[in-house]
């Protein structure tokens, strides 16, 4: 394998045009590839408006970026594993009630795995990716932290990536800033220097998931009907237009006055019912893990551990231990909205990625 | 960094690059010959009689009738006029399915509106059989269209045959012909076709023009309305050194056709000799091809890899459909003549330009046998 030639992963944005740059200043000999992971005109999206990656015009500022830096630049088409590992299931997550975290799937499951073996086919050594994120060598082990950028950080969503990959992946921009990215762009002319902000699901063209889900599919959705609202006591509040436009810890769209706000606190999509509440009874401070992923080789139940259970959320104290074949949290103080879908990740006191999983109740 | 100094172009089925000569007049004629040809003053008249002497000078290469020649924007709007002009709701369109784009994807359209389509199959060979032709033709069959020859493997198709059924059976028929024009010899004074679509960037000319062959026995609607010219059928004012540069592209492609037919049989000879000299597996699919288009299978190698691997030393070729995005799937066309979705995977299509030599060839061969993880193994049976 040639321990120069590097894939770089070219979104179109001006994180990966910048990874590119660096992996160029580093002396590797870099190719642009663009992952293409989705056609928006299948689901909602208008060819003339779309500004995300994946859509032509993002994929020709990555032409254009590669082209400036003497680079060779390739689009392959990876809808069909987006589609069956991320789409699929964010789909399926939502009309089962929960709130899937689709990142971190494609992560997981698209970005580096699919990506490390067409590095392979290419006799490329490395992959690159404009993730802001660290890796870092100890001892025998590649471990993953958090970016200098601690807003830009997306360790978050990192925790499945496979342990063995790691070796071969070059994030060139966990030392930067998002500020000090847009200004080696711009210092570089690069085409993508004032690109927007990319959006929270890059394959939700309006951002409308609720209406992306619908669209999606027809066959499911059109069979929930209105559902009910409850309180915490079981009693019915108010009819709502079914479960499926619902997230736990929502506020706008219960349609009840209170005193004080209320709140989405659960979601039953066998009854198609949710509770509302005041923002107090949102607080807890257990749940229990599936699809557990450690990075680490050593760990013991109980264990005490430092847990985010959001992507930006704050570092929450918690106590694993095993009951019943399951691995249970106990938060050291009650968390806000824990929901079910998302992803708690683990991290030690000097910020390195320890696992992660997906967050379960009841 | 990753710059190769020479550059070898096996992708001629794409497009060929301008012959410097029709580059020349076309430069003279820009600089020189502004005028519009529909106006009256001196400027228009000299334009008028570029276009027009261009318009003789096709009509007697193609041997047709100097009034069934309308310059169009290439192949894909010569098709659209025809397909959509033709076909109202409730007529019924025979096609093939491993027909271009611009056919397939007008036909599709044009069911949604209540046209009848029957596509019919290619055969492993990749030719349609005009049988299976006359199987399909209902009472309503107002049109058949089949291509002259594939455009991602090469094969001619029996077109003769078809045009006979088609008159026998009082259906008119189009054929697109973007692949053949300027590379086999097509005479149509001895041939019952209604409508051919030709584009001049496959034969040395420049992109962005074509023509609609229309028969003077038909008439037919335009899609673009507006002055009078090309009879109405594609108003709009003439690019004349795009219509000139067409026409003596045509007139080199004609004289030079035999020496370039075996110059790039040769080519292509030499290609499969050198391939099995190193013992690499391959397999060509399609027969009956035109010279120099060759869509190969070869073994545990994808084409889009192929594809990177060759580009980055510096080797031009083709896999599978492209988009708009730059990325591509796995051809249809293969499939469609029934290979494995595994082995339209492994393919790539390979197509020999009048340039070409045989150190090119050589090139290529070294190249893919350096790429392809192991060469000797046997492409899977697929016959």
């Amino acid at each position: 394998m040639d321990n120069k030639k590097v894939l770089v992963a070219m979104s179109g944005g001006v994180d990966s045009s910048v990874t590119l740059l660096k992996i160029i200043e580093a002396g590797y000999n870099p190719i642009g590839i663009t992952m293409k992971l989705w056609e928006y005109k299948n689901v909602g999206g208008n060819n003339l408006q779309d500004n995300n990656c994946c859509a032509v015009e993002s994929i020709n500022n990555a032409k254009l970026v590669c082209d400036r830096l003497g680079v060779p630049h390739y689009t392959i088409d990876f809808t069909g594993d987006f589609k069956e590992n991320v789409i699929d299931n964010f789909v399926d997550e939502y009309i089962s009630g929960r709130t899937p975290n689709p990142c971190v799937r494609c992560n997981s499951y698209v970005k580096w795995d699919t990506f490390i073996k067409q590095a392979d086919k290419l006799n490329a050594k490395y992959i690159a990716t404009g993730h802001y994120a660290i890796i870092k060598k100890n001892e025998d082990d590649y471990k993953i932290y958090r970016a200098k950028d601690k807003i830009k950080d997306q360790s978050y969503v990192l925790w499945g990536v496979p342990q063995n990959t790691l070796s071969r992946t070059i994030l060139p921009l966990g030392d930067l800033t998002k500020s000090e990215v847009r200004q080696i762009a711009r210092d570089n002319n690069l085409e993508t220097a004032e690109t927007p902000e990319s959006m929270e699901i890059c394959f939700v063209a309006d951002n409308n998931y609720k209406r992306f889900i619908k669209e999606y599919d027809k066959e499911r959705t059109s069979k929930i009907k209105n559902g009910k609202t409850l309180d915490e006591a079981g009693n019915v509040l108010a009819e709502n237009p079914g479960y499926i436009n619902y997230t736990i810890g929502q506020r706008k769209g219960i349609g009840i006055s209170n005193e004080k706000p209320l709140y989405v606190k659960e979601i039953d999509a066998k009854n198609n019912e949710i509770t509302v509440s005041e923002k107090k009874s949102l607080f807890s401070s257990k749940c229990y893990i599936s699809n557990l992923n450690w990075l680490i080789k050593n760990y013991q139940y109980p264990m005490d551990i430092n847990c985010q259970i959001r992507y930006n959320g704050s570092i929450a104290p918690a106590t694993l231990s095993i009951k019943n074949d399951k691995v249970h949290v106990e938060f050291e103080t009650p968390q806000l909205a824990i929901t079910p879908g998302q992803s708690i990740v683990f991290y030690d006191n000097k910020e390195a990625l320890l696992g992660g999983g997906i967050i379960e109740l009841n | 960094m990753n710059s190769v100094d020479k550059k070898t172009y096996f992708d001629v089925a794409a497009t060929t690059p301008l012959d410097p000569e029709v580059a020349n007049l076309m430069h003279d004629i820009n600089l020189s010959f502004f005028g519009n040809p529909s106006s009256i003053h001196q400027f228009g008249q000299k334009a008028h009689n570029i276009l027009e002497k261009s318009r003789k000078k096709i009509s007697s290469i193609l041997n047709c009738h100097e009034s069934e020649i309308i310059f169009t924007s290439g192949g894909t709007e010569s098709n659209n006029i025809v397909l959509k002009s033709i076909l109202k709701k409730g007529d019924h369109l025979i096609t093939s399915s491993y027909e271009h784009p611009a056919i397939l994807k007008v036909a599709k359209n044009l069911e949604s509106k209540g046209v009848f389509v029957t596509y019919i199959d290619p055969t492993i060979e990749g030719k349609i059989n005009s049988e299976d032709i006359k199987k399909a033709i209902q009472q309503n069959t107002k049109l058949i269209s089949i291509m002259y020859a594939n455009n991602e493997i090469g094969s001619i198709n029996p077109i003769k045959e078809i045009a006979n059924i088609c008159n026998d059976n009082n259906i008119l028929f189009h054929s697109d012909a973007v692949q053949c024009i300027g590379k086999i010899p097509i005479d149509l004074s001895n041939q019952k076709i209604d409508f051919i679509s030709i584009a001049a960037h496959k034969f040395y000319g420049p992109k962005s023009i074509g023509i609609l062959y229309i028969s003077r026995k038909n008439n037919i609607d335009p899609l673009f309305i507006g002055g009078g010219q090309e009879k109405g059928i594609r108003p709009g004012t003439e690019n004349i050194s795009l219509i000139a540069g067409m026409s003596l592209a045509l007139e080199i492609a004609t004289n030079n056709m035999e020496e370039n037919i075996s110059h790039i049989s040769r080519m292509e000879k030499t290609l499969e000799e050198e391939l099995n000299k190193n013992n690499i597996n391959y397999k060509i699919n399609g027969k009956n091809r035109l010279p120099g288009l060759l869509n190969i299978s070869f073994h545990n190698i994808e084409g889009q890899t192929l594809l990177m691997n060759l580009d980055m030393a510096g080797i031009a070729i083709s896999y599978g459909s492209a988009c708009s995005s730059g990325s591509s799937k796995p051809s249809d066309v293969l499939i469609k003549i029934g290979i494995d979705e595994k082995i339209a995977q492994n393919s790539v299509r390979i197509s020999i330009g009048k340039f070409i030599k045989k150190d090119d060839i050589l090139n290529l061969v070294d190249n893919i046998k350096m790429v392809i993880p192991e060469p000797n193994k046997k492409v899977e049976n697929i016959g």
